[in-house]
């Protein structure tokens, strides 16, 4: 008998049910079957044909999670001042929760202005579409994410910006011959989903890689023929560098460069600024690898491209480091070719964008539009404002003591995602009315707010369903711990509260759910009927590739990509129409000095940790690691006398703080790295409010900073 | 009769931690026991950086069984090493006997007591994980016996690892192409569980 058959105290049969884990930030996630007795979920393992698998160390501890006595069961009512130590935060009715938000959002209609309520979905991301619908409907244009503050968009914006479509890349097929793996770790991160096992099957295949990133990452010690370990900050000068052997060396594709990017010349004229040996000075990567590696990539192809969410973007140039490595597929044509970067032939009708973000009909993206100009960032971030619909949210604290924001209402918010996290922290407690939504009580962010609502768990949430290309799954619910509702349960009844029971079908999450899915003629009932398998919206035809060519590209079917100039843009005219350079220019990063001499990254991943969450959520996660590492080389170590499990005090320019030192080659000399979210060595405390002028990102991966022994 | 082993192919294992969770969630162990580890080793030198699983090997002479007075670790014939929790009495000689500090003596710790646990829950956890007594992997002998892999070997998203019986010809352990070698001293021990340790990389290229 199994510990598990001995652990079912009542015995009885065990009941089979399907969800999708939330551990990391993507949606839709990884699917799991679970098994329950009476005592509730006592296993999982992946969901056969699910498309997003095999599950991680998270996965299986949502199990764990699930369990926690910890979790919050009911809303929460601050009863005490913002600047008390305790909140008295006290149990509350959903009903007296619901009077509390809609009186106040009806105030500040009237008093100020709908637009003065910030809508926010953190993560897990799944809210988002009910959310938008809310903001929208109440007649806020002033919603954002994580993904506009501080992760995915950055990037989105460069690939919209320079191929006219959105891609993190692809994984390699039968036909690739090369691949470029830049700034991100698909080892740990699982980008897309846990990767790893199919390019390690590709190496076996003879697929070559190259990778780019200053760590030496599981994905750089098991896969790479080439790592370039690159000083952070300076990806355009590293692109550029590869770029100008290529074009000096007549590796380019020159048929595809001429006919479909624009601005070659200035990209040729620009490159060649960048010799290996200048290079080398620049980045840290020696010129005989920058050259090798050049003609690995051109000389192998099909060449396929994987890149981070943000790993590339976390500095004052996101937006053109991107963009600028962005052209080293495009010089060598592997722009929708077999084997390199592809985009869908056909996405799933009523989509534009990841399913995250829900179908533009139900999200109310046309009316969120028609409301751009009273969104709060078009004057720092014009462009960012024309191309994204999500704010961009780094300057809250501005508009906040400028009073154009009077009350924040978040799903999944972690307040320490921005930078100088205390200033947020403050701003969000002066505001007349702050709501948070989560699973635990998480006092880095709810001590500032005036209401925390419990938030069902993936086991029990029955929204959103999943999209996975044309395939779609449903969930089978269990019911939630204590009060938990799941967010769009949430969304949904506050929108019905406000007046608007229709709009947000009296708060019925499937008959929400229904509403999107007649989009392709189903229902949830359909999806419980098949729910192993999905159901799969068959497409029209078989995937085309060369769509520039086809005018499948573009949304009025003329030949060429969905830029302006319907060409590849190395010379950006959307940049150009906003007075910033066309070109995807290098700036020098931070310099490091004589009080400052090491630069400090943060945001790399480990593998069972996302962001702040699992800290404390399950134990087993926790029990891997229960404090901040500051990862330092040994040489560096050595210079300064610290040896792994010392602590050191780590300062940049801007902060500093206490932190437990682990000496390590995984990180290149000159620089530490730290995993940022953990609350008592929050280390966006260190970086300052800079931003990228495109992007407004922040300086994650910039900063300079000392490090010395305590 | 069945020989049970597995073949970790250190070129494909990240440290994701997986194997180590999952097999907390298949067997629901203490705090702070972990049947299964991975371990990050680097050389300064060469500049390799390797991830290491590591747990019971499963030795055909295991020093663990030969160590115990109380004759309370036995082999099954397909090679299992199992305790027997009702002979042990949590001398600790099995712990300093093991090569490879595979086994641990359990606490009386469960998790969330801070929260109050349930005698009911505390009972149970007693009965499956006595506390007191060692505590090592059983190479998931339930899932065996039912056909399947063990819970770390199954949930190895990079494929890091191969079950099989290592005296039948056809089993997927024999598929690897590399002759895959023990830990440590193993003429004296013969562990079931072996390592495919990558080829030397050039530091040069890389």
């Amino acid at each position: 008998m199994s510990d598990l058959e001995k652990m079912k105290k009542n015995g009885g049969p065990l009941s089979v049910g399907y969800t999708f884990c939330d551990g990391c930030n993507e949606a839709p996630f990884c699917g799991m079957k679970f098994y329950q007795s009476v005592d509730g979920i006592i296993r999982i393992e992946p969901w056969p044909h699910f498309p997003a698998a095999p599950l991680c160390s998270k996965a299986f501890a949502t199990v764990q999670r699930l369990k926690n006595p910890g979790r919050l069961l009911y809303p929460l009512k601050r009863t005490r001042p913002k600047d008390a130590g305790d909140p008295g935060f006290t149990r509350i009715s959903w009903d007296e929760a619901y009077d509390i938000i809609t009186a106040h959002l009806q105030q500040i209609k009237k008093n100020y202005s709908p637009h003065h309520v910030f809508f926010y979905v953190g993560d897990p991301k799944e809210p988002r579409a009910a959310v938008q619908r809310l903001a929208v409907t109440y007649g806020s244009a002033n919603y954002g994410c994580e993904s506009s503050t501080a992760c995915r968009r950055a990037a989105q914006l460069a690939e919209l910006l320079t191929y006219g479509f959105p891609t993190l890349g692809n994984l390699p097929t039968d036909e690739t011959g090369v691949m470029l793996i830049w700034g991100t770790n698909p080892a740990h991160s699982g980008q897309p989903f846990m990767c790893h096992g199919h390019l390690a099957d590709a190496k076996d295949r003879g697929v070559k890689f190259i990778v780019v990133d200053p760590r030496k990452t599981p994905t750089v010690t098991t896969l790479a023929d080439i790592h370039l370990q690159v000083r952070p900050g300076t990806t355009a000068a590293l692109a550029a560098g590869i770029m100008y052997v290529i074009f000096k060396e007549e590796l380019y594709d020159r048929s595809f460069c001429e006919n479909w990017i624009h601005g070659l010349q200035q990209l040729m004229a620009y490159v060649k600024q960048f010799p290996p040996e200048r290079v080398e000075n620049i980045t840290w990567v020696p010129a005989r690898k920058i050259v090798k590696a050049a003609r690995l990539y051109a000389g192998n192809g099909p060449g396929g491209l994987l890149t981070s969410a943000q790993g590339t973007t976390h500095d004052l140039n996101a937006t053109n480091n991107h963009r600028s490595l962005l052209m080293i597929p495009a010089i060598c044509g592997y722009i929708d070719i077999p084997g390199g970067i592809i985009k869908p032939t056909e996405p799933l009708e009523g989509m534009a964008g990841p399913w995250a973000d829900g179908p533009p009909d139900f999200s109310l993206r046309k009316q969120l539009l028609a409301m751009n100009t009273y969104r709060l960032d078009r004057k720092a971030f014009p462009l960012w404002a024309e191309k994204m619909f999500e704010v961009q949210t780094n300057h809250i604290v501005e508009w906040i003591h400028q009073g154009k924001i009077k009350a924040f209402l978040g799903w999944g918010v972690n307040m320490m995602i921005w930078p100088q996290t205390h200033e947020y922290q403050e701003a969000i407690a002066s505001l007349d009315f702050s709501m948070a939504v989560d699973y635990f009580y998480r006092p880095q962010t709810h001590r500032f707010v005036d209401m925390v609502l419990p938030a069902a768990m993936n086991f029990e949430r029955l929204a959103p369903f999943a999209v996975h290309g044309r395939r779609i799954f449903g969930r089978t619910p269990i019911q939630p711990a204590g009060e938990a509702r799941e967010d769009w349960q949430i969304a949904l009844e506050i929108g019905t509260r406000l007046g608007y029971p229709e709009t947000f079908f009296n708060g019925d999450v499937e008959v929400a759910c229904n509403n999107i899915l007649k989009l392709w003629g189903i229902t949830y009932d359909d999806l419980r009927e098949h729910q192993e398998e999905g159901i799969l919206v068959p497409a029209k035809g078989q995937p085309i590739y060369h769509k520039y060519k086809t005018g499948d590209m573009r949304p009025d079917g003329k030949p060429g990509f969905n830029t302006p100039s319907g060409k590849i843009e190395a010379v950006s005219t959307d940049l150009e129409r906003y007075g910033y350079p066309g070109l995807p220019e290098f700036k020098e990063p931070m310099q490091t000095n004589a009080e400052y001499p090491l630069v400090l990254i943060s945001g790399a991943r480990v593998p069972f940790i996302t962001h702040s969450k699992w800290r404390e959520d399950a134990p087993w996660l926790l029990e891997l690691q229960r404090e901040a590492l500051l990862s330092i080389h040994p040489k560096n170590a050595a210079e300064n006398n610290i040896h792994s499990g010392d602590m050191v005090r780590l300062k940049t320019p801007f902060g500093e703080m206490t932190v437990k030192a682990t000496s390590t080659i995984m990180v290149v000399a000159g620089v530490v790295s730290i995993m940022h979210g953990w609350a008592d060595a929050n280390v966006n405390e260190l970086i300052p409010r800079q931003f990228d002028p495109v992007s407004g990102f922040p300086p994650y991966k910039e900063v300079v900073c000392s490090v010395a022994k305590i | 009769m069945a020989r049970y082993g597995i073949v970790v192919d250190v070129a494909r294992c990240t440290g994701c931690m997986t194997c180590m969770v999952a097999c907390k969630e298949e067997n629901r162990t203490r705090p702070g026991i972990w049947w299964n580890k991975v371990f990050q080793i680097e050389n300064d030198v060469s500049g390799s950086i390797v991830y290491i699983r590591h747990a019971c090997m499963h030795c055909d002479l295991p020093p663990c069984m030969d160590a115990c007075s109380q004759k309370a670790i036995y082999k099954r014939p397909d090679g299992i090493v199992l305790i027997d929790e009702t002979k042990c009495r949590g001398d600790g000689d099995c712990v300093l006997a093991c090569p490879y500090d595979a086994i641990e003596i359990n606490s009386d710790q469960v998790y969330f007591s801070e929260w109050g646990v349930s005698d009911e829950d505390v009972s149970l956890i007693n009965r499956i994980h006595p506390p007191g007594k060692a505590s090592k992997c059983n190479f998931c002998v339930h899932r065996i016996d039912k056909g399947k892999e063990p819970a770390c070997v199954e949930s190895c998203p990079s494929t890091a690892m191969t079950f099989g019986d290592l005296d039948d010809p056809d089993s997927p352990v024999q598929q690897k192409r590399r002759q895959p070698v023990p830990l440590l001293n193993h003429q004296k021990f013969r562990p079931n569980v072996s390592y495919m340790i990558p080829e030397p990389i050039d530091p040069i290229s890389r």
